[in-house]
């Protein structure tokens, strides 16, 4: 088995771009919107392939085991070639794997964790619900005990690349007596062909349909597909406590956006127009400083070191500085720009696509508003 | 494995390491309310700052910490100099460190006239001697070159003409380090307080601290006070002025982090409606936004003297660092006063209230070497390929 971290830094990088670009479709570099499962899946087949499939995973349940210094060198590779879909952005692997090797009994580990690898098993996140967005922990979904069985009824929202998943992992409401709201949820597992779901699609305002509404109409599971304890799932949910958690807060997003900030000025020949050059600029200089705080956390984790509430800021910069940089492309495409798309671009630069994309980046993550009270409350200790 | 062995040897953990030494330090000396009040009153006074504590700042080595052994200085980096500053900040201390130390000493160091650098710069370090630079004339030029002052030969050496305007730490300074265009091209000259005579005017800066304007028709310098010529003084000059750009980031930064803690503490404390105001979300989500910013100034401070620090660096990246930075702490310390004296109240608009003289500090350091849009363009112009060309 091959031990990557003992690896020099840069024959590791060279390594993992040089499979990137040998492997990865040139068709799908750079793209806007997260494509779906069965134009991308070629590629995650290379990977699960080569057993890159789960970079941060111990070795012994089939990963990388890569340090966090060597797992941003991947993931920078990844971003530096535009890869779609970066490892970061599947469930199974980035969220639901961790969480079962932390909190999963020896046979989920066993049965779950290598059908993740190869994408067997596609999984989505079912947490928000009609009345529990940012309220997350109002959620309200039943999940009743019978016998050696849970009954489970309700519906979850928003779940991104539902269509595409064969199984979701869920919180519900397994003890509605419980004093404090974020006790009595249970952390499940469902198979989504089980009698009683049903799952449909939402197209968003960016066209796609990537999001979905699930309902559970008494579906019945076995205990054993509880992760963690009863009542506990909450705290199961939030044990994600690394490396996927700065994730949404990367730049690389940014600098996507960014270059095609760079081809439009040089599609129009706006280099020389010094009002956009001043905007431009500005913009140069917030993705410049985005870096250095993203550096500054990513650094922590390769001193081996707790991410804490101040990792809000690095969510909050991000997603904003995104916004700003697709505003003003939107704004400088002007209105010949609004009907050039992705997919019939003609070789102009598509403005309209990032612009209503990265409206999302303000919401999904946590709502800005969320994150800037975890600031005022938890970093800066304002009172309630 | 040996851990021990390896944290020694590691560069940037032994860095770490002597900057918080250095930290805990500067602000321990700096921290003093005892400074804040004296800042407090020797607004709109001559020269604005105390001889004394100039003194022991030397003795603390904040005078010479960039300036090489052999001229009694420390020799180290930018990335110390800049905690120093960032201390001297927070407090407000009126003595014009980055001014004397880095801005002045910096071009003298930076020139190439061993004698006059033998004999000023560990006097600088001492702390018997408080240089100034004279570059800015009555332009609105941005860039640190233009200048217009001239330097001529005459019978017993060197005679200038022209005007200096706005010398931060002029009013207390034991002598001028002069920008003047003579024959081949730019030069720097040393001109000590005694040729001065009665050319100074002073100016109060909206920080209070004074600004002294020099006209130059008739001064007289010997050859041999000649800093730099041609050729050496561009390059002497625009050093000393991009590491003071990142000193005057690193004051910036320093006021505003004090700022922010002054005004997140009258949140928790102020109650109206029966409640501390900190629990409004509007106060709470502003807050937020000046904390962002806060976090924005600091790791792109810490990038840029990280960097700086390597031996070697290109002038041209220098540059752009230098201004990315003033750029970035210009535009956050504005934010952060204006928005800390709108979140007190009346007691923010009153002149006893510290944060008052917070924005007035901002406001004038912002300004000093060039505004946040003056140093995006000079960004623009190293950095961004599409542009320069």
């Amino acid at each position: 088995m091959q031990d990557w971290n003992a690896m020099h830094d840069d024959d590791f990088r060279m390594e993992v771009r040089r499979f990137i670009e040998q492997n990865y479709p040139e068709h799908l570099r750079f793209l806007t919107n997260r494509p779906p499962f069965q134009v991308i899946k070629p590629w995650l087949m290379k990977l699960a392939e080569k057993g890159w499939s789960a970079p941060h995973w111990p070795v012994e349940y089939g990963g990388m085991g890569l340090s966090p210094r060597k797992l941003l060198i991947y993931m920078d590779e990844q971003g530096r070639w535009g890869v779609a879909r970066q490892f970061l952005g599947e469930a199974g692997t980035v969220q639901l794997g961790p969480m079962l090797i932390s909190h999963g009994t020896p046979e989920q580990k066993k049965n779950l964790l290598p059908k993740i690898l190869t994408y067997e098993n596609i999984w989505c996140q079912g947490y928000s619900e009609p009345n529990a967005g940012s309220d997350l922990a109002s959620l309200s979904m039943e999940a009743r005990l019978e016998d050696d069985s849970f009954v489970l009824n309700g519906r979850k929202i928003w779940t991104s690349s539902g269509l595409d998943s064969t199984h979701i992992y869920l919180l519900a409401r397994s003890d509605k007596q419980a004093r404090k709201k974020q006790q009595g949820i249970s952390f499940l597992l469902v198979d989504l062909a089980a009698p009683g779901v049903t799952v449909r699609g939402i197209k968003n305002i960016s066209g796609t349909t990537e999001y979905c509404e699930i309902t559970f109409d008494n579906v019945r599971i076995p205990i054993s597909n509880m992760v963690g304890e009863l009542h506990q799932g909450w705290t199961v949910s939030r044990s994600l406590m690394g490396f996927e958690r700065i994730n949404t807060g990367s730049p690389r997003r940014a600098e996507f956006a960014f270059k095609r900030l760079e081809a439009l000025a040089r599609e129009r020949g706006l280099f020389k127009d010094a009002g956009f050059v001043d905007r431009y600029t500005e913009l140069a200089l917030d993705l410049a400083d985005l870096k250095a705080v993203f550096v500054h956390f990513a650094d922590m984790l390769c001193r081996g070191e707790t991410l804490d509430a101040d990792l809000s800021v690095l969510q909050l910069l991000s997603a904003e500085t995104n916004q700003r940089i697709t505003e003003f492309l939107l704004e400088t495409s002007g209105e010949l720009g609004l009907t050039v798309t992705e997919s019939d671009s003609d070789g102009r630069v598509d403005a309209l696509q990032p612009f209503l994309v990265m409206r999302a980046v303000t919401i999904g993550a946590g709502t800005s508003e969320i994150h800037r009270d975890i600031i005022a409350k938890r970093v800066l200790k304002l009172p309630s | 494995m040996n851990t021990i062995n390896e944290s020694q040897s590691d560069p940037a953990e032994e860095l770490k390491q002597r900057l918080a030494l250095l930290r805990d330090s500067a602000r321990q000396y700096a921290g003093n309310a005892a400074h804040l009040k004296r800042a407090r009153a020797l607004r709109g006074t001559r020269p604005g700052h105390d001889a004394v504590v100039w003194r022991e700042m030397a003795a603390l080595g904040w005078t010479g910490t960039m300036l090489p052994e052999q001229y009694g200085g420390t020799g180290l980096g930018c990335a110390e100099m800049a905690t120093i500053c960032e201390a001297l900040g927070r407090s407000l201390l009126p003595e014009p460190v980055t001014a004397a130390a880095v801005l002045a000493g910096g071009a003298i160091l930076y020139g190439d006239n061993e004698a006059l650098k033998a004999k000023l710069l560990p006097a600088l370090a001492s702390g018997d001697l408080l240089p100034s630079l004279a570059w800015r004339e009555d332009t609105h030029a941005t860039t640190i070159l233009a200048v217009a002052a001239r330097a001529e030969a005459s019978a017993s050496g060197v005679r200038l003409s022209g005007a200096k305007r706005l010398i931060v730490g002029g009013a207390g300074a034991d002598g001028f380090v002069v920008s003047a265009q003579q024959h081949g091209g730019l030069a720097l000259y040393w001109v000590p307080l005694a040729a001065v005579g009665p050319r100074l005017v002073f100016h109060d800066l909206p920080d209070g601290r004074p600004a002294a304007d020099l006209e130059l028709d008739g001064i007289e310098v010997p050859a041999a006070n000649r800093i730099a010529g041609p050729g050496v003084a561009e390059l002497a000059l625009a050093r000393a002025y991009d590491e003071a750009l990142i000193m005057t980031a690193a004051e910036l930064h320093g006021l505003s982090t004090r700022t922010l803690e002054i005004t997140t503490e009258y949140l928790r404390t102020r109650v109206q409606f029966g409640k501390p105001i900190g629990s409004f979300q509007a106060l709470q989500h502003q807050a937020a936004n000046l904390y962002i910013q806060h976090r924005l100034c600091q790791h792109a401070l810490q990038e840029v003297v990280t960097l700086l620090q390597q031996p070697g660096v290109d002038e041209n990246v220098r540059g752009a660092l230098a201004s990315r930075i003033k750029a970035r702490c210009a535009d956050a310390s504005l934010r952060i006063t204006r928005t800390a004296v709108q979140m007190h109240g009346a007691m923010g608009f009153a002149d006893e209230c510290d944060v008052g003289m917070y924005l007035r500090r901002a406001v004038t350091l912002a300004a000093w070497l060039g505004g946040a849009d003056v140093h995006r363009r000079r960004y623009a112009r190293l950095a961004l390929t599409e542009i320069a060309a």
